[in-house]
């Protein structure tokens, strides 16, 4: 299906500063933005200045919202416009808001030293939407200066807006690869609610610790409204392993695409498939139904080098296992949830339902909610192993264990 | 497996009791004649004062009722003052003027500014204005979230909205120079996911002032309620597991060894500041404390050894719920400890805080939230909280300046010393037809929340499904949408607006050098233990690894440690938070 033909929607970025908790003005705020037609990509509460600006050009945003309550804010604002200026990302305006604790006085200060605007407490939400889809619209254009993950970031908005991008722009989009190495593609799909973005966020931390030097891209495609066609796209909230520049993270709304990927998705695993930079890409579809193929491996054109099918105990018995497709043509295939009652049953229902396949599909019992879930390093190893990953080897010690990082 | 189906329906089959010991009092003679004389007594016990216009009055208003119907249903449905369920007060005399009363200050002024010496001043400032000691904390945010004032990209956040504590000396020099174990004096630590390393050095270093044996004549409370957390203060740092595993070893440290300590403070305030209406401030917080009494239960702990340990902190805005809220809570905790979990009398009380509420203060015209600060004493009161804190009116600008904090002091002191609302009578208000058409209404709407989430498994199953979470926030939507449309009527913001330009408001900001005399102070002290560090920190995370108690080993930890380096240590062991949105 093709992409909704409305104008590309504004993409803003919003998240409350590193020690600051006050998340309730920014959740209202994400909401009436996303009801106003806008993507939001909410980055969460307690965010270091670095955080925001590696995600604010990895999403290839339009602006950066900040909330900030906590004080501080004349230090805080200034160190998100600067990182941002010395990436060479300085198109990106910042603005926010922190009700009366940011003075006007203190806008004054910030706006000298590069902070758009601030809006003050009592502002009304209507007069700031709208203010906001016109300070902030304007059509993303290709951009030779962008380097790095930025000019990657733009060769997805691009296709976003329904642009194609010609292999070598893509290439071009990131300099030289710095190798040829093979990247390695895993579709991620299941129901809403299975774990697959808890899974895929564990899975991250066994990717930086086993593969030193690699570096992985996540796609989380994520439903908009059907009415607005704003989008509250809030994966990274969760992603807590993302926060390394080793991980490329980007969020795709379906702006109307009904595939379970948005339209864009094809173009995007190329661009990073073509840049070189990625030992793995893992995209995680919407929550998909009994008979969806996101990724396209029972016919049309297969998109992924392997599915990873992601369920919980949850499932609803036997006969609600038989009708899910994905299960016949999965290559790998994770009970989530294990921490579960449910999960004994469940795990013997789905390997008697893998079995009939007659494929030695095996099933991966994992809790991702869990760290250090020796289910997940079995599942990373399985993955590794498929898409002939370049792995460490730590003594005659089985590699996958994640150590927490302090 | 949750209790909250079973203790809303606890609370229903009390309430049927009392239907129906109502219709035994009038209708079988003797139960009639008992509850008459019972009664009688009551009333006899009751001392006489005068107002100062001469007034006669008694100390303590009941029902003037002799028919036994109507005594029964007061005794057994609202509970004599300080007397099951509680629902009028968790005591019989609170505010009342008397020397020789269980009288208790209520005044709790929540403070903490730039450096902890900082932060004394001000204490020092407010308890001259206070007849007993009443120390309470604001930390600034790196020591909310457990982190060293010395940690990258963090240094404008230093001492803002609170005071920096990084180690067990700042600690020292934050209470410097008052007694601690005087009877009166009371401390109270707003600290959360870093609480057990934050009382650690609270006693650690109270023991350096006041000796080894200081420790059982601490009184104060600490908040430390880790699922309000996840649900609206958003300060986690460890896993929900870890957290509420580190809170209990915390408590179970306590009861024993600290009589007068209050672990946990468990919190509506923060719920309802996020948005919840009262109902969902009431049903969160409740089933929260109820979710605390069963994990204690679970680990072994007596429920009557911990239930009068625990206390809890409510909101107080001007929606009409709040005339009726802490009433009602406390008759669920009694009814809910009593019958499902089978507490005795001294861990059937709910022992409460009350707040007003900060997001009623605005920034137009700011000065009317003298007035809505006043107006929600009123109702704190009229709820009989133990005690309380009232916000300063540049509340939507800054960490109260000293005027106002002074001001919001004074605004206590007035209603309850200087009015004669509270001094005089108890209960001057309870089983007004009002309060009990409202009691009636919202117990029943948190009853419904208790099931809905039963359904869901309960307080922690719920809070994975973001249940709580999507709550608060929805109903946080609907305040601003309602306040912008005009449903909300905000004097000065949406209506009656003067169209004044903003004023501008002095305001309590650390200066950079203060904050690097903080790093400096830090470095200090990590130079001064580099020896000893790392050996504490190995036996800490030995203790962590095996699941022993971290509590007593924490104590000796902060001897030699800072907060972050504490805090690195045991995420080390757990790993981090995920975030929710
Ligand atoms: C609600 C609240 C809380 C709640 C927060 C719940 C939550 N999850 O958000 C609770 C009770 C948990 C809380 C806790 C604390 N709080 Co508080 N809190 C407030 C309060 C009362 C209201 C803020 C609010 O949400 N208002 C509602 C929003 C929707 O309206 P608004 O603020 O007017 O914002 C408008 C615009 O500015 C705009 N806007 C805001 N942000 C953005 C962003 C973008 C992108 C855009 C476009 C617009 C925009 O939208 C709004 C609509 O017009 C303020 C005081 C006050 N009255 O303002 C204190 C206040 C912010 N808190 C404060 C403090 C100190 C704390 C604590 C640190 C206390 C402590 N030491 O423990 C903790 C820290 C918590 C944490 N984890 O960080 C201080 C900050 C002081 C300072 N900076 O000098 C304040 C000012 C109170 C005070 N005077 O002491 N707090
Ligand atoms: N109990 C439990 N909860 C999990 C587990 N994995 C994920 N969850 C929770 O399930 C919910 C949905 O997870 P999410 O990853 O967003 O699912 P998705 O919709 O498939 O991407 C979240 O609240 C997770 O915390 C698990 O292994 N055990
Ligand atoms: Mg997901």
């Amino acid at each position: 299906m093709a992409a909704a033909k409305s104008p590309a929607p504004l993409r803003i970025l919003t998240a409350v500063p590193v020690c600051d908790g006050h998340d309730s003005a920014v959740t209202t705020i994400n909401i009436e933005l996303a009801r106003h037609g806008i993507e939001v990509i909410y980055l969460g509460y307690h965010q270091s200045a670095s955080a925001i600006v590696r995600a604010a050009i990895q999403e290839d945003v339009n602006v950066v919202g900040l909330s900030s309550y906590n004080g501080g804010h004349i230090v805080f604002f200034k160190e998100v416009v600067d990182q941002l200026k010395k990436s060479g990302n300085g198109d990106i305006p910042v603005f926010g808001g922190g009700g009366g604790t940011i003075t006007q006085a203190d806008e004054r200060v910030m706006k000298r030293q590069g902070t758009d605007r601030i809006y003050f407490a009592g502002t009304p939400l209507a007069d700031m939407m709208a203010e906001i889809k016109r300070a902030y619209a304007r059509a993303a254009k290709p951009n030779a200066k962008f380097k790095g993950d930025r000019a990657l970031a733009r060769a997805i908005t691009m296709a976003e807006g329904g642009t194609r991008p010609p292999g070598a722009f893509a290439r071009s989009a990131s300099g030289t690869p710095r190798s040829t190495k093979k990247t390695f593609v895993v579709g991620v799909a299941g129901p809403g609610g299975a774990g697959k973005s808890t899974l895929i966020d564990e899975l991250t931390s066994r990717f930086l610790k086993n593969c030193p030097g690699g570096r992985i891209a996540l796609l989380a495609n994520d439903p908009s409204h059907p009415d607005s066609h704003g989008a509250i796209l809030g994966d990274r909230v969760s992603a807590i392993y993302a926060q390394d520049d080793r991980v490329f993270f980007r969020s795709l709304a379906t702006r109307g695409s009904l595939t379970g990927l948005s339209a864009a998705a094809p173009a995007a695993i190329e661009i990073l498939q073509a840049s070189g930079e990625f030992d793995l890409i893992l995209v995680e579809s919407v929550g998909v139904g009994q008979e969806s193929d996101p990724f396209g491996i029972f016919g049309g054109r297969k998109l992924v080098d392997a599915t990873l099918f992601v369920l919980a105990p949850h499932y609803g018995g036997l006969i609600q296992l038989q009708k899910i497709a994905l299960l016949n043509g999965a290559d790998l295939v994770a009970l989530n949830k294990c921490d579960h009652p449910m999960a004994h049953t469940a795990k013997a229902e789905i390997q008697a339902r893998l079995n009939q396949n007659g494929k030695g599909q095996i099933l991966h019992a994992t809790t991702a909610a869990k760290h250090f879930d020796p289910g997940v390093d079995a599942l990373f190893a399985a993955i590794a192993k498929l898409g002939g990953l370049d792995t460490v080897r730590g003594g005659e010690k089985a590699c996958w264990m994640a150590s927490p990082d302090a | 497996m949750s209790q909250l189906g079973k203790i809303a329906d606890s609370i229903d089959a009390y309430n049927a009791h009392v239907a129906a010991e109502v219709k035994r009092a009038r209708t079988e003679a003797k139960f009639a004649a008992e509850l008459r004389a019972k009664w009688a007594h009551l009333r006899a016990s009751v001392e006489m004062t005068k107002s100062p216009a001469g007034t006669p009055l008694p100390r303590l208003a009941l029902p003037d009722t002799d028919e036994p119907g109507a005594i029964a249903e007061y005794l057994l449905s609202q509970g004599f003052p300080g007397q099951f369920p509680y629902a009028t007060a968790a005591y019989r005399e609170m505010y009342l003027d008397k020397d020789t009363g269980t009288g208790e200050e209520p005044m709790r002024l929540f403070a903490g500014l730039g450096l902890a010496e900082d932060t004394n001043a001000r204490f020092k400032y407010l308890n001259t204005h206070q007849k007993s000691l009443r120390l309470s904390t604001a930390f600034d945010g790196p020591t909310l979230y457990g982190l060293d004032s010395d940690h990258e990209g963090l240094l404008g956040k230093v001492g803002e909205g609170g005071v920096a504590i990084d180690t067990v000396e700042d600690m020292g020099r934050l209470f410097a120079g008052f007694d601690l174990t005087r009877p009166d004096a009371s401390v109270s630590m707003t600290m959360n996911a870093p609480a057990p390393v934050i009382l650690a050095m609270f006693i650690a270093a109270a023991k350096k002032r006041f000796g080894p044996d200081c420790i059982g004549n601490l009184r104060g409370t600490i908040q430390a309620d880790m699922l309000k957390e996840v649900q609206a203060q958003n300060e986690v740092i460890f896993p929900v597991d870890a957290s509420l595993r580190f809170l209990c070893d915390m408590i179970e440290w306590c009861v024993p060894n600290m009589p007068r300590w209050y672990p946990v403070s468990i919190s509506g305030y923060h719920i309802a500041e996020a948005g919840a209406t009262p109902v969902q401030q009431a049903a969160f917080t409740l089933s929260n404390g109820f979710t605390y009494a069963e994990l204690l239960k679970a680990r072994g702990v007596d429920v009557n050894a911990f239930g009068p340990r625990l206390s809890f902190f409510l909101d107080c805005g001007l929606d009409i719920e709040y005339l009726v809220l802490g009433r009602v809570c406390r008759r669920i905790w009694a009814i809910g400890m009593r019958d499902v979990f089978g507490a005795n009398t001294k861990a059937q009380i709910l022992k409460l805080h009350t707040q007003t509420s900060g997001r009623s203060l605005i920034a137009a015209e700011f000065q009317n939230n003298l007035t809505r600060t006043a107006a929600e004493l009123m109702l704190a009161y009229m709820n009989y909280t133990n005690s309380c804190h009232s916000n300063s009116a540049d509340e939507p600008f800054t960490t109260p300046t000293e005027k106002y904090a002074l001001l919001a002091s004074h605004g206590q002191s007035i209603l309850l010393e200087e009015s004669g609302l509270f001094k005089h009578t108890m209960n001057l208000f309870g089983g007004a037809p009002g309060l009990l058409m409202l009691e009636r209404q919202v117990e029943k709407a948190i009853l419904d929340v208790f099931r809905e989430m039963d359904t869901l498994g309960g307080v922690i199953a719920a809070m994975e499904q973001r249940y709580q979470r999507s709550k608060i926030q929805e109903s946080g939507h609907r305040i601003e949408t309602q306040i912008y449309s005009g449903e909300r009527p905000i004097i000065g913001l949406n209506k009656y607006i003067s169209h004044e330009p903003m004023p501008s408001v002095p305001l309590a900001r650390t200066s950079p050098k203060k904050q690097r005399l903080q790093v400096e102070r830090l470095k200090a002290f990590k130079k001064k233990h580099a020896k000893k560090a790392p050996d504490a920190l190995q036996r800490l995370e030995n203790v962590a690894r095996s699941g022993d108690n971290v509590f007593g080993e924490l104590v000796n930890t902060v001897e030699v440690c800072s907060l972050g380096q504490i805090t690195a240590c045991l995420t080390g062991v757990v790993g981090k938070f995920r975030p929710m949105v």
